[in-house]
């Protein structure tokens, strides 16, 4: 218990656990569809579009911490059209990805270049790397907000989105609007990755997103249960990940994603035995 | 007056299918080409002819899945798209291999109830067996999808397919994947369910045994419609016009009007 008591009495500590549980959670239970879907590499390009929204964010005036909110609209925006380039041209999500994922990361290396050099100095590292433990008070109420309306979302929508999962075709016959339902998924998943990009990083984000998943897929047997073990080791893989690093000193947002990886690899252990 | 005194009155020959010079065009290419056909209620009527001729299409177009680009297509007296509630569908087995986390009873009640099951209700799962039981698989419940036979799979979509009581059954090709001895079950199963006389159904089937167990009529398609009438009469005219079909049954050494399997 003492080992939780001194982390907890700190500010930053209690912001950082509190939106790492809430966005590794939300992100592995919208893994768990992103997984089964094979579109696992859309996150990562997701990520990358991320940092051109912060970008556009930082040539608009906007401080570091604020300019996710010009990316939120930013990367929903990329979402959408890699779902929209995909049924159009009937390439693979793969393709869609990489086309805006390279456009995104030119657009923010071009406007972090038209910037004014009077501006605010910009942390690359802070991008890349996050920055879960400068998490202000201002910050962590909108991001929980903003965590709370997705998980609602994904709960509602969650038995039609399973089935246009399992398979479009079928889910079309039996009524649900799977075209729809895609568009909603992209969208949370943009969202998803733009606040994991606050706490994990650019580089790290999409595993956020998909070894939770991956590692509950290795040990679940249906799609229900998949979900719930998805969450539980996304929300326990951050808190202990942070708590690592607050005793080790070490970055925090690898620390995260090397529990969650170990948890990986400890379920593939299993699974064969 | 007299109808309603008959204690088992004759269905009225109702086209439960009816398809008027249809065209259907994929991705630039034209895939069905003026088809014209029907299915009458009660009737078993099997679909025939080369990969890429159009067969599976013409289900998809059934099942408002595609969209015509000329003619009309109307099920059960209304459009594709306003009669799905009462098809009953068994898609490709290609189609079926998804990798996803299910078993058959997730499966089945997902389309009772047109969403996926988070949790199954008791009531469900009694219906979802009784429709498993049906198609003699009825311990296949709880068993998870992808650790199924070909045989197997096919029985589980077909319980699936029938869970609404539908009127009209969609089967594409449900015998593909299934070694002899099962075919021969599952073409039993299929006979059992066809004798009902207020159920008809469209069979695409590569399989000649299928045909002959099954079929009242053969329609043929290649793009177009080649052939239509009798099993033995469509085989027949085919030898005649030197119709070239792909394939021979290697089982029974006659020329086929149906490729193999």
């Amino acid at each position: 218990m003492d080992l939780l008591i001194e982390p907890l009495s700190q500010g930053f500590m209690r912001r950082a656990l509190l939106a790492g549980a809430a966005i590794g959670g939300a992100s592995a239970l919208v893994g768990v569809f992103i997984v089964q879907r094979g579109l696992s590499f859309l996150s990562d390009g997701l990520a990358h579009a991320a940092f051109g929204g912060i970008a556009l964010g930082l040539l608009l005036g906007a401080t570091a911490e604020h300019a996710i909110w010009v990316a939120l609209p930013f990367t929903v925006a990329v979402a959408l059209g890699i779902g929209l380039v995909r049924r159009r041209s009937g390439l693979s999500g793969d393709v869609a990805t990489g086309v805006f994922f390279a456009i995104a990361m030119a657009l923010g290396i071009l406007f972090l270049g038209l910037r004014s050099p009077q501006g605010p100095p910009v942390s690359v590292e802070g991008l890349l790397f996050g920055s879960i433990l400068a998490i202000s008070p201002d910050l962590l109420a909108p991001l929980l907000g903003l965590v709370a309306v997705l998980v609602v979302m994904l709960a509602l929508s969650w038995s039609r989105l399973a089935y246009a999962t399992f398979d479009a075709e079928l889910a079309t016959l039996s009524g649900v609007p799977v075209g729809r339902l895609e568009s909603l998924l992209l969208t949370l998943t943009a969202v998803l990755v733009v606040a994991g990009v606050k706490t994990v990083g650019i580089v790290l984000v999409s595993s956020f997103v998909i070894i939770p998943a991956a590692t509950a897929h290795l040990l679940g047997r249906n799609l229900a249960g998949i979900a719930v073990l998805s969450a539980a080791i996304g929300v326990a893989g951050s808190g202990i990940g942070l708590l690592a690093s607050y005793y080790l000193n070490v970055a925090s947002g690898a620390a995260i994603i090397l529990v969650l990886g170990a948890a990986f690899f400890l379920a593939l252990l299993l699974r064969r035995t | 007056m007299s109808a309603a005194a008959d204690p088992a009155p004759r269905l009225a020959p109702v086209r439960v299918l009816d398809v008027h010079q249809l065209t259907v065009d994929l991705g630039g290419r034209r895939v069905l080409e003026e088809v014209s056909l029907w299915v009458e209620r009660g009737e078993f009527v099997c679909l025939c002819g080369p990969n890429g001729g159009g067969k599976t299409t013409l289900l998809k177009a059934a099942l408002g899945l595609v969209r015509a680009r000329a003619g009309s297509l109307s099920v059960l007296g209304a459009p594709p798209d306003r009669s799905r509630p009462r098809v009953g569908y068994l898609p490709q087995r290609k189609e079926l291999l998804t990798g996803f986390p299910a078993t058959a009873a997730e499966l089945i009640v997902a389309n009772l109830r047109g969403s996926w099951p988070f949790r199954i209700h008791p009531h469900e799962r009694d219906w979802a067996e009784a429709m498993l039981a049906r198609v003699g698989g009825a311990q296949l419940l709880d068993k998870p999808l992808t650790g199924l036979s070909g045989g197997e799979t096919q029985k589980v979509y077909l319980a699936r397919a029938l869970v609404n009581d539908p009127a009209l059954l969609l089967l594409d090709e449900p015998t593909a994947g299934v070694d002899a001895r099962g075919r021969a079950g599952f073409l039993d199963l299929l006979a059992g369910i066809s004798s009902r006389e207020d159920l008809s159904a469209v069979l695409v089937t590569h399989s000649v045994e299928a045909v002959r167990r099954l079929a009242r009529r053969v329609v043929y398609l290649d793009r177009r419609v080649l052939a239509v009438g009798p099993p033995a009469e469509v085989l027949a005219t085919s030898l005649r016009e030197g119709r070239e079909f792909a394939g021979r049954d290697h089982a029974e050494h006659v020329p086929v009007l149906c490729e193999e399997e």
